[in-house]
């Protein structure tokens, strides 16, 4: 009895409440389905955003002694201060007068046991550009190969979602170099670095194709083996044929104490690191 | 006195240096620098001894100010034993900081950017990186604390040699004619005309005395008319030598005088004194009222026990500050955030200002040191890397939510991986092909690549040596093992063996591979060094790629053995030595691996040799310990050179090569 009170008292609630209810029933879902949508695309926005703050910076790696903290005072302070072995990573902003606008260059050292920390800053890297010490080539070039090795094996590594960053090799020092004739220090530089680097890259592509590598501890990861070296073409390694991308090739020099005279945008000096910037200018 | 001074930020940049010397000035822009080999070597390893740095006769000193990034350096000659360079070092970090602060903390700012800003067109070109203007008053300010700290050192050396001198004067001998350069008087310096006085008065009392006559006084003459204007010098110097007054020696006929009774008198003072005045003797001095014991209920009065931990905990705490307060010298007293307790801290890190103290550090760094012994890294090299640690950390702000215990953990990830991290290339098959492929002369063969296995006895060395052999048979080497070892029983066959299991492996889809291991075996009790020569020239005979010599287990600290192996490697030149140590060994990995580096360094360069040292380290019985791999980090630390291979099982197969990532993840794991 109490139950049939108990339901007659609770039927005219629902009568009550169901226009209510139906409009809960009509909205919630196109309110669930707007909120969702709102949600992604706010979502999307900031992914975009994180991206496009992705890839700004640049990249400079090599071997020690290459010259990578120069050529960083000099672009950011207008004048080459002189500099020793670097312990730690230096991130500055560089101007580039013509074009207005502002990179960020990040000097990694180059000692070996403190050269992986470029592997932080790949992620945010829009270009990486090599430095290589173009009068002391032909003596360390086998470490200059290995370095360069590992570099390019970190670049074609990346997940195919983010871009891959472009490869610039830096011939420094080329005023050590004497120019002929036919060609400038800087054209001599830059042959002598590209065919000492192809041929130790070679070699060392040829042994880790041919040969059976120990494996890592844990063997649960598969990076054992080091690539990164795979060439279209007949398989032999030449930067032209590299599958990582482009690789250009530009001579620079600078020269440490003499305070360089400020570029503006009015007069345009032919100083030793002209190349290095128009290739920043066409990289922004 | 100084060679070079500089001041430099860590990052690379030279903001001010000095050299007194053109040498040094010379040097200092190369990379041969002793800034730049103090930075390479001794900074970025991470393994600098006690604070000090030696490189081609130059000792260099430096210090480090933390917040502000920079590095302070001084160079000297070696030789030179000078007192002042810690004082001059600690005076330029508080002057140089002082004096350009805002300044410093621009530029150390301009080189950590983290996001691209624009800048704006007026400060960027015209921008205010005047380093000259900025550093304007720094050199004056430099030479006059150089000067006044030499001026220092001066006056101190004076005075200490002064005080030497003195004595020396009050005993000189009396007035014997025959006595020699009159001595000196109280002040130290002789002028010109003193000296020449002197030396004159001593040939007129030498010619007085009827020297050899003749020739000597002919050729005095000439002299003495040249002397002419120092007339009555001899007159003079018996003024100037001290005469001692003689007293008469007593001799012990005569009866005692009463001051002698006096003096002679070494009994106590009875009579004189009154017995109720006690001696004043520090009562405090002789009980410490801290360290009394306790009386039981009995009235026994019982000794306090013996506490261990308080004792040694309160020696090490004291020895830390000692330490830490001498390095950082007169900086003046960071401020405290105990005024505020703990939400001040917390305030204080929110804000990105905390600082990191001593204090802060030194519980945390405690605990690191006991988590690296848990995982069997050697007691001195978690004191090493801590304090290293330590150094690195103190004036460093913290910001954000990071606690000092994650600094720390991050600094301390960061030396681990330094440390772990090869400095010279591991991959062994890279160097073999190279050697192999380089041109050789038309009269001569290709030597093969040779790599020689050390280490003391029962590590692994044969075991291994078989996996290696393996390795390089899969990459198409042909390999030639020469049993060197001489002394133990079986250890020829067990080679033969091993040789034996590997032909018949099949490599390539062949069914075996005949031919391409062999074994140079010349049974038991010859010398080692012989029988490797003989398998080296036998396999470049024979047109083998790689040899691989194996030695006989030997004591660090057995000397003729020692010998034995330098021989071996002094005669024989191999590519490659590689010292076998196995995972299990804690303290003794520190023990075994500079004793025999030390042995092999000394005794290869002594036996007509190049300095050969051990060039790559092989790791085995891995796989019996689990996460305690503290041994791989005692042995690259001592070493400096790398961990190639690590063994971890007993068949061919059970060859890894060391994942540092891995490796570290490991070690800082609870």
């Amino acid at each position: 009895m109490e139950e049939y009170s108990a339901d007659t008292s609770k039927r005219p609630e629902p009568e009550v409440l169901s226009p209510t209810s139906a409009l809960n029933s009509q909205l919630l879902p196109i309110a669930a389905v707007l909120l969702a949508v709102l949600l992604v695309a706010v979502f999307a926005l900031l992914v975009r955003k994180k991206s496009s703050k992705r890839g700004d910076a640049v990249i400079l790696a090599g071997c020690s002694d290459a010259g990578k903290t120069a050529i960083l005072t000099t672009l950011a302070y207008q004048q080459t201060l002189p500099t020793h072995a670097s312990m730690q990573t230096n991130a500055a902003l560089v101007a580039l007068p013509s074009s207005r606008k502002t990179l960020r260059v990040v000097d990694v050292p180059g000692h070996p046991r403190i050269r992986d920390q470029f592997q932080e800053h790949l992620p945010q890297a829009k270009a990486l550009a090599f430095v290589v010490d173009a009068s002391t080539v032909s003596r360390n070039g086998a470490a200059v190969a290995e370095h360069l090795h590992m570099i390019m094996h970190a670049l074609t590594s990346l997940p195919p979602s983010r871009s891959t960053p472009s490869l610039l090799i830096v011939a420094h020092k080329c005023d050590l170099l004497k120019g002929t004739a036919n060609a400038s220090a800087e054209q001599l530089a830059i042959n002598r670095v590209r065919t000492i680097l192809e041929r130790e890259l070679e070699k060392r592509r040829s042994t880790h194709a041919n040969g059976v590598a120990v494996e890592g501890l844990g063997a649960e990861d598969a990076e054992s083996e080091i690539g990164g070296l795979e060439c279209t073409g007949n398989g032999e390694f030449k930067f032209a044929e590299w599958e990582g991308g482009e690789v250009a090739f530009i001579g620079t020099s600078v020269s440490v104490g003499k305070a360089a005279q400020v570029v503006t945008e009015k007069h345009s000096e032919k100083d030793g690191l002209s190349s290095l910037r128009e290739w920043l200018e066409e990289l922004a | 006195m100084l060679d070079h001074c500089s001041i430099s930020h860590k990052g690379g940049v030279v903001l001010w240096s000095r050299s007194f010397t053109p040498a040094a000035s010379h040097t200092a822009a190369s990379s041969a620098s002793p800034v730049n080999s103090l930075v390479r070597e001794a900074l970025i390893e991470g393994r600098s001894s006690d604070g000090k740095y030696e490189k081609d006769g130059y000792a260099v000193k430096w210090t480090f100010v933390n917040d502000l990034e920079l590095i302070f350096v001084v160079a000297y000659q070696r030789i030179l034993q000078l007192t002042y360079v810690e004082d001059l070092l600690n005076a330029l970090k508080t002057l140089f900081i002082k004096l350009f602060q805002p300044f410093l903390t621009t530029f150390v700012a301009s080189l950590h950017v983290t996001t691209t800003v624009k800048l704006s067109a007026s400060t960027d070109t015209h921008s205010s990186w005047n380093f000259a203007k900025a550093f304007d008053g720094w050199d004056a300010v430099f030479d006059k604390l150089l000067r006044g700290l030499e001026d220092k050192a001066a006056q101190e050396r004076r005075t200490r040699s002064g005080h030497v001198i003195r004595p020396m004067v009050e005993v000189t001998p009396p007035e014997e004619d025959i006595n020699i350069v009159p001595s000196q008087s109280s002040d130290n310096v002789l002028d010109q005309e003193q000296i020449a006085r002197n030396v004159q008065a001593l040939k007129n009392r030498l010619r007085g005395r009827g020297g050899p006559p003749g020739r000597r006084g002919r050729g005095r003459a000439d002299v003495e008319n040249g002397r002419d204007s120092l007339p009555g010098s001899d007159s003079e110097t018996p003024s100037k030598s001290k005469r001692k007054a003689k007293a008469q020696r007593k001799w012990g006929d005569e009866a005692p005088t009463e001051s002698d009774m006096a003096s002679l008198d070494f009994s106590y003072d009875s009579s004189t004194s009154d017995s109720h005045i006690a001696p004043p003797v520090d009562l405090s001095a002789l009980v410490d009222n801290g360290s009394l014991g306790t009386r039981t209920q009995d009235g026994l009065y019982e000794v306090r026990d013996w506490e261990f931990a308080q004792s040694q905990g309160g020696k090490s705490a004291d020895d830390v500050i000692a330490e830490v307060l001498k390095k950082s010298g007169q900086e003046p007293p960071k401020p405290s955030s105990g005024s505020l307790g703990a939400l001040g801290s917390i305030f204080a890190r929110l804000t990105g200002s905390k600082v990191l103290t001593e204090e802060d550090l030194k519980p945390v760094l405690e605990a690191m040191k006991q988590h690296l012994m848990k995982k069997n890294v050697a007691k001195e090299i978690s004191d090493k890397i801590c304090e290293d640690v330590g150094q690195s950390l103190v004036g460093k702000k913290v910001g954000g939510f990071q606690t000092t215990n994650s600094a720390v953990r991050q600094a301390l990830a960061n030396s681990i991986t330094r440390i772990l991290t090869p400095k010279t290339s591991t991959d062994l098959l890279l160097s073999i092909r190279t050697k192999l492929s380089a041109p050789v002369a038309a009269s001569q063969q290709r030597q093969p690549y040779s790599i020689t296995f050390v280490g003391v006895n029962g590590v692994g060395k044969s075991t291994n040596l078989s996996k290696v052999c393996f390795w390089l048979i899969q990459n198409g080497f042909r390999v030639l093992i020469a049993a060197c070892d001489t002394f133990r029983s079986g250890a020829v066959e067990q080679l033969r063996v091993h040789v034996r299991n590997l032909g018949m492996l099949g490599v390539d889809g062949a069914t075996n591979s005949k031919g391409r291991v062999e074994l140079y075996e010349r049974g038991y009790g010859k010398d080692a060094a012989g029988i490797a020569k003989e398998a080296i020239s036998y396999a470049r005979d024979n047109d083998f790629d790689v040899v691989l010599i194996d030695t006989a287990g030997r004591m660090q600290d057995n000397e003729p053995l020692m010998r034995a192996l330098a021989k071996l490697v002094a005669t024989n030149n191999p590519d490659k030595i590689i010292f076998v140590g196995e995972a299990l060994v804690g303290n003794e990995a520190v023990d075994q691996l500079t004793k025999f580096d030390r042995a092999l360094r000394d005794f290869s360069a002594a036996s007509g040799g190049q300095e050969r040292g051990i060039d790559g380290m092989l790791v085995t019985k891995w796989d019996t310990v689990d996460d305690k791999v503290g041994a791989a980090l005692s042995m690259t630390y001592v070493t400096g050179q790398p961990i190639i291979f690590v063994g971890c099982g007993q068949t061919y197969t059970d060859l890894r090569q060391l994942r540092v990532g891995n490796v570290v993840q490991a070690i800082l794991s609870d």
